[in-house]
Parts: structure tokens; sequence; C-alpha cells
């Protein structure tokens, strides 16, 4: 799926997954597909960002823990987790 | 509409004096608006629909065009015109070396019907004296063009679209379970050059999912295999073995020399640096992520459509997703 998307996007043809998430289960053996919509309080991208450059990403930095209105908190380290690969 | 007034006023039958290409191009630059190179790589980069036409002889075309230009050469214009631009509406940029060829066919176009037709002030030579890319057609071997025959065949593809592929550049963050399979399917399409950034060697839990792998490349870097399968599979393409962990310090540096970037990666962390350095540097990310029996894909590409910030604006907490 993604090197279609990439081929895709190379190619300048079809229509993207810009601003749709689609998930595939495997057992259900179903497609789904979610319309996303930018936030305009998106602090990378949002309106008024506060997300201008990687230093949140430093070593010691705030990491990029978020309060869940999207705008960085001061806590501990950006979460390391696993999931799939 | 001109083009009549002049016929019967000016040059009826032969009695008429005959026009100078001087007067020619003088009318036509009064019907025909023109912009400038810098005004049509913004109109590009808009991703508005426009559609570039270069009318020269398709010599001239080879040795240098812009990339997103269809050559139709001055002569066939008015009868291939239809098949490049289907719709009269969609604004026509033409251009050929110096304008001057340009101006009098953007003329013909418009009195086809075709109603925002623009002349390219100063043609190819003033885009490229403005240091604007162009491309040029690389011919291709005879061993390429049966490879890709059946890219040829479909009409959205084309052998302008496998020779797009061919210059393309993609990093593939990620040679596991996400990028095996995509690092394949670009290697096999032709994608002329991929970057493969994994810190990692290959685990024999890893064999049973990430296909780029194999049996006895156990203990060996995964870019090492990667690049190997990768070669082995299409040794038409560039590899580049990027063996390292992709860091906030690396990040910016290995980007910058891609036009796409594919994730794969398997933490949150990174999907963030991904994230955050792709909008910062204007790269289109291909996103991907599984977990279990479950997938999903998404693409982020900046300022035309949310990134995966607005999607997870707060990382799942340490220890949530098990590994």
């Amino acid at each position: 799926m993604q090197a279609t998307e990439a081929v895709k996007l190379m190619l300048g043809i079809g229509e993207p997954l810009i601003g749709r998430l689609l998930t595939y289960d495997a057992l259900g053996m179903r497609f789904r597909e979610v319309k996303l919509r930018r936030d305009p309080r998106c602090p990378l991208c949002g309106t008024s960002p506060t997300i201008k450059d990687l230093s949140i990403h430093a070593e010691g930095a705030a990491g990029c823990e978020m309060t869940p209105n999207g705008h960085p908190e001061p806590v501990g380290a950006g979460a390391v987790t696993k999931a799939g690969g | 509409m001109s083009a009549i007034v002049l016929e019967s006023k000016e040059n009826l039958g032969i009695i008429g004096r005959m026009k100078t290409l001087k007067e020619m191009i003088t009318e036509a630059r009064q019907v025909v608006p023109e912009e400038g190179p810098a005004e049509l790589q913004a109109r590009l980069k808009s991703g508005e629909p426009v559609a570039v036409i270069d009318v020269r002889d398709p010599d001239e075309y080879r040795d240098g065009h812009l990339e997103a230009a269809t050559n139709i050469s001055r002569g066939f214009l008015e009868f291939r015109v239809a098949a490049t631009v289907t719709d009269p509406k969609t604004p026509v940029v033409l251009y050929c070396q110096t304008g001057l060829r340009s101006v009098l066919a953007a003329k013909a176009l418009k009195e086809l019907g075709y109603e925002h037709v623009i002349n390219l002030q100063g043609g190819y030579q003033k885009w490229v004296q403005s240091g604007f890319p162009v491309v040029r057609d690389v011919p291709m071997t005879p061993d390429q063009i049966q490879r890709y025959s059946r890219h040829f065949l479909l009409p959205q593809v084309g052998d302008k679209g496998q020779a797009k592929l061919l210059r393309s550049k993609v990093l593939l963050i990620g040679a596991g379970g996400l990028g095996s399979p995509t690092a394949l399917y670009l290697a096999a399409a032709g994608v002329g050059t991929l970057g493969l950034m994994d810190g990692d060697t290959v685990d024999i839990t890893n064999l049973q999912r990430q296909v780029l792998h194999t049996t006895a490349d156990i203990g060996k870097p995964k870019v090492e295999s990667g690049t190997r399968t990768l070669k082995a599979l299409n040794p038409d393409i560039n590899v580049i073995p990027l063996p390292m962990r992709i860091t906030v310090d690396n990040v910016m540096d290995v980007i910058k020399d891609y036009d796409l970037i594919v994730d794969g990666s398997d933490n949150f962390e990174t999907r963030y640096l991904v994230n955050d350095a792709c909008y910062l540097a204007g790269k289109t990310n291909v996103h991907g992520s599984i977990f279990q029996f479950e997938g999903m894909a998404t693409v982020f590409a900046p300022n035309e459509g949310p990134c995966y910030r607005c999607l997870y604006p707060t990382p799942p907490p340490p220890g949530l997703v098990p590994s």
C-alpha cells in the first residue's frame, strides 16, 4: 500500500491518501477509510504553530508528549514504544 | 476572433500586402497573456491544474525541458492538443526556445477555444537562466525497455512516467516489516534511487515478515542484506545503504536528498520525529503502521492535508503498546 502510494505521488496520478486514513483488518478482511482534517490547533502545522524546529526532539528536551488539546507540555522523555514494524 | 478580422480587412485574398513576422507576433501578443518563469513555477507548486506544452521539435525537447511539460511540436499542436488538455477551461502554458513560436501557437489554441492560454515569456531559455529545474530525457537501454514494458502499456505511466520514476529518489525509514515489501515493490518498479535506512541487524525473529532478509543474513546489518536483495531484484537502480538509526541530529541532512519519504518505523518517537522533519522540510511522508492483524496507511503532505500530530496529538504512554 505504501509502495503504491509512493509511485502515485511520484507520477502525480490518481488520488493519493492525503487527508484519508486507510485501515486494514486482516482477521475481518475489511478495509475502512477515515477522513482526516487538519487541526488548526496542531502545534506543528496549525494556525499558530509552537513547533518551529526539531528542538523538541533533542536529548533531554521535553520530548514529544502533548496535552490532549495538542499543545506541548513539558514532561519527561518522549514515549518509546514498539508497535509492529 | 482577431484572426477573422485580420483576414477580412487586411489580407483579403492576395490583394493585401503580406504580413511580416513581426506584425504576426505583435498581434499574437495582444491576445495572449504572458507569464514569466517565476509565475509559472508558482503555478506548478500550487498544485492547481495546469497543462504545460513544449511546442519545440522533439530533439530540442529531449535535450532539456520542463519536467511538467508535454511535447507537442508546433506543427502537430492543433491535432494533438485534445489528448493532453481535456478540459478547455484548464490553463495551458506554452513555451518554445525564446517565446516567439509559442506565442503564435498560443494564439492558435485560443482560436480553437482554449479559454486560458498563456505564453511563457522568454521561453525555455529564460526559464533556464532563472535557475529553475529542467530535465533531460536519457534514452532507455534495451534492457530497460523490456523490464518496464508493462508500465509502458499503462497510459497513466508510459515511458514518460517510467523516466520520472527512474529519476525519483525515495527514502525508506526502516527495513523491517513495512519497509521490506515497500522497498521490494519500489525497486521492482524502477524507482531510480532508494535510500535504505535502518540501524538494526537481522534477527531470526524478523524473518517471518521482513522479506528483504534471508536466513543467511542473521546477524548482518539489515541495510546490507536489504541492499543485496534489492540490487538482485533490479540491478538498474541505485540503493544507498544508511546503516544508522534516524535521530534529531541526522534527520534533516538525510531527508534533504530525497523527493519522498516512506516511514516504516516501529516506534512513536521516530514517527513524531519523521513527521516534524518532513513538515519542516516540505517533504511528503507516506506513513504506515501495523500492529498484530491491523494496519493503517496515510499520506502526510505538508500544507495539503493533516500531519501525524493532527491525527495523534498525544503519544500513548510508554508501555501501553506492547513490543
